[in-house]
């Protein structure tokens, strides 16, 4: 009985999903949100906030992905900001040996490896000379380690919070890999005292606008992407993987290997946008992949709604930046910490499914009154 | 009504485009001539955490940095303007610090910023302050080996801690030494110039070991130094680890007396949280302890006490937190309102003697180190140091010394 019930209400919700998630109307609230983006440094000319802004832009990117995995997929990944950190030294890496080493005086050589004793690069930093293969490492190498992750844990079909338990194990077991492996890694200061990201004679300075453009291009690129990924085949059938993975199975699909395919894809989105937070933060570090910033990823989705990739972006900025400018106001400073955990206390207690979720189930309601 | 949602969808993809493309070239002048002191104030920041893992020992950095500034500012101000301070928190997270100080740069306009503690937070802020041509002012003991012309160090370099320490423990306790430091830069170049000294003075170092940053089990190390009998451990671990060690040290029953610990990194605030009985009998090296007996640093103290609380201690590091607001003082004082900026407060400040709690010290106008009276304190069991030896010069700054082929000059670091 209970199950019938239950067939018929995920048929209306499959209704009122269909009628208002509709591909088109997606589409245009897409484009409208990314040619925001792209407006606002035409009437802002202040250095500090547009760096300010593409730092935020992407953390929006970095939810997204996971919004990706977690919310389509339902793969919740706790060590989202592995591949981010992963990208991020890449781009660090491949900076760092475009910059002369003021504080050593050794020619070439990167001044933490001169700090530690190391005499000559290591061959893990050879392939780093060249920024294109630097570039193209930075999404791969997050992609392959995704996959190979993927195929231990789906293959063997873990589900659920073993998945998040395990994805939070490896995240701390990279992070103290990269803090012990100072010689090669820099250790705990990171990668610091980086060259400016420069492009067939064009730099990208990390307070201008071009920094800024070059993020939102990518961010619009990637999320467009993801929006292809949720309306193709594979998207569907992760949704259905999502919501019954026995079913699909019995289906004849090999259910991993779409896991995997979702789980990669938003690996390489989060090194992308960790390669972008190199060039505007000026530095890496492995706080860069820390657990503090890995949660944080999944707050912001569960405040954006998990549900809509551009609803998790949203979610990101917004909360980022009430963040910024809660601890930069001088009333807040000894609270902010409180008033951001009252906030979301009050998200999850009466907004479940994110602001995402409030606004679908608002549009929803007004169409029922027409 | 779909053929208006596209043409919509059009013109804005191409207003955009227009808006963007008519952007693109721009790029934001640097340093444009604002002045920047207006309106009869000194704009500086603060950048101390006040939250997160380092957070209370940064804590009593900003409080130290926010009392000279009061104090200043009761007094008078410089030249009658007051000192506005700016005070963030960057949270003990590097990429918090590197946008606070974005922050603090370019936005609020500060002349200087005041802040750091770990190495790593000073890492990731120095690119903003190179780039942008400010003055970050950095009041931590640290490993040295940089020469930047935008930090004003006013901590010990190795060298101001070790050039007296070493040869008196050798003298005191014999030369057989174990190295133990947390694994990171700072206890590596530290032990690279002690490493040095020992030679000089014809020591063995028995072991050189490092833990990982907040290492807590130090049971394994302890049976080392059971089974190897140093005459001297010379400590460079940090942060809670010190308070570990000390600990598992004296549960082990291992004696002060015959196998000390030296420490270039135990101050008031780490003997507090681990108890005056497990710090007692180790020594430390530093240019100030806070029962240091000169009438400035007992103002100091006293200060410190009644504006923040009578249980609060003072440490090597609130100490130059401190004076180095008195240093930006003397610096802005020889400055016309008009022609403040952080390049010519980095000018005037060479040279700049003052005296400070621990002694009279001066900025080194080549390395923009400070010259420093470095102590040879002994914990006590209730908290505080006995000052067994002060050096009978103030002593200077030399961040390249274990590397006699490099100099750091007015002009940036030289080859020799």
């Amino acid at each position: 009985m209970s199950a019938v019930i239950d067939e018929k209400s995920k048929l209306v919700i499959n209704e009122t999903s269909k009628r208002y998630s509709n591909t088109k109307s997606q589409i245009i609230i897409y484009g409208i949100v990314c040619a925001l983006i792209f407006i606002v440094p035409s009437f802002m000319d202040n250095a500090y906030l547009l760096n300010k802004f593409s730092t935020y832009l992407i953390m929006g990117m970095l939810a997204m992905a996971l919004s990706l995995s977690w919310g389509y997929g339902g793969i919740l990944n706790l060590g989202q900001a592995v591949s981010f950190g992963l990208g991020s030294y890449c781009m660090a890496m491949a900076l760092k040996l475009r910059t002369v080493p003021i504080h050593t005086g050794a020619e070439g050589l990167p001044d933490f490896m001169v700090w530690n004793n190391v005499e000559t690069l290591p061959l893990i930093w050879q392939p780093f000379h060249s920024l294109t293969l630097a570039v193209f490492l930075g999404i791969a190498v997050p992609v392959v380690f995704a996959m190979l992750v993927g195929w231990f844990m789906f293959k063997g079909r873990i589900t659920g919070v073993y998945v998040a338990i395990i994805t939070l194990a490896i995240l701390v077991v990279v992070n103290l890999l990269i803090i012990d492996q100072q010689r090669i890694t820099g250790g705990f200061n990171g990668i610091t005292d980086l060259a400016q990201l420069e492009v067939f004679g064009f730099e990208f300075d990390a307070y201008s606008s071009s920094a800024y453009y070059l993020i939102a291009i990518f961010l619009t690129l990637s999320l467009f992407l993801a929006l292809a990924i949720t309306k193709s085949k594979t998207g569907k059938i992760l949704q259905a993987v999502r919501d019954h993975e026995d079913r699909v199975r019995y289906f004849g699909y090999d259910v991993s290997h779409f896991q995997i395919f979702v789980f990669a894809v938003s690996a390489g989105i989060s090194g992308l946008a960790g390669m972008l937070y190199t060039i505007v933060m000026e530095f890496a570090s492995p706080t860069f992949l820390g657990v503090h910033l890995s949660l944080s990823i999944v707050i912001w989705c569960a405040v954006g709604g998990r549900q809509s990739l551009i609803g998790a972006m949203l979610g990101a900025i917004f909360v980022v930046g009430i963040q910024g400018s809660l601890s930069e106001s001088e009333t807040f400073l000894e609270t902010w910490t409180l008033v951001m955990g009252f906030i979301f206390v009050m998200v999850v207690l009466f907004l479940p499914k994110g602001i995402a979720g409030a606004f679908e189930s608002l549009a929803a309601r007004i169409r029922q009154k027409n | 009504m779909k053929e208006g949602r596209r043409s919509f969808l059009k013109k804005t993809v191409v207003g955009t485009g227009v808006l963007a493309a008519s952007n693109f070239p721009y790029i934001w002048v640097k340093n444009s001539s604002l002045a920047y002191a207006a309106k009869g104030e000194v704009k500086v920041g603060v950048l101390f955490s006040l939250t997160g893992t380092t957070g209370i020992i940064e804590e009593s950095l900003n409080k130290a940095t926010i009392m000279a500034i009061e104090e200043i500012n009761d007094s008078g101000g410089i030249n009658g303007m007051k000192i506005t301070p700016v005070v963030e928190d960057p949270a003990s997270d590097p990429a918090t610090f590197a946008a606070k100080a974005r922050k603090l740069v370019l936005n609020d306009r500060c002349v200087s910023v005041f802040g750091s503690y770990t190495s790593a937070s000073r890492k990731a802020v120095l690119p903003v302050f190179e780039k942008r041509e400010n003055l970050y002012w950095y009041p931590t003991l640290y490993e040295g080996r940089e020469c930047s012309k935008n930090v004003i160090y006013t901590g010990a370099v190795p060298n101001q801690q070790q050039d007296e320490f070493v040869p008196w423990l050798v003298e005191k306790f014999g030369k057989r030494w174990y190295l133990i430091g947390s694994n990171y830069i700072y206890p590596k170049e530290e032990n690279n110039y002690c490493k040095k000294l020992l030679a000089d003075l014809g020591c063995e170092v028995v072991a050189e070991e490092y833990v990982p940053l907040g290492h807590s089990e130090f049971a394994s190390v302890v049976n080392k130094f059971r089974s190897e009998k140093p005459n001297v451990i010379f400590s460079t671990v940090v942060g809670d680890s010190v308070v570990a060690l000390h600990r598992q040290y004296r549960a082990a029953g291992l004696d002060p007396e015959t196998m000390p610990m030296a420490s270039l990194t135990t101050s008031e605030n780490e003997v507090a949280a681990m108890g005056g009985d497990a710090a007692a009998g180790h020594f430390t090296s530093a240019p100030y302890f806070q029962v240091w007996d000169s009438p400035e640093n007992q103002k100091f103290v006293e200060a410190y006490r009644k504006r923040w609380g009578e249980d609060k201690v003072t440490h090597f590091v609130s100490e130059p937190s401190y004076f180095q607001v008195y240093m930006f003082k003397q610096a802005v004082e020889k400055l016309d309102p008009s022609d403040i900026s952080p390049q010519t407060i980095r000018e005037a400040v060479k040279g700049v003697e003052l005296v400070a709690p621990q002694g009279l010290v001066r900025l080194d106008p080549a390395t923009l180190h400070t010259y420093l009276w470095p102590k040879i304190g002994v914990c006590k069991s209730d908290g505080q140091f006995e000052i067994l030896k002060q050096s009978s010069e103030w002593l200077a700054p030399v961040p390249y010394k274990a590397y006699p082929d490099q100099v750091c000059t007015e002009a940036g670091l030289k080859q020799v």
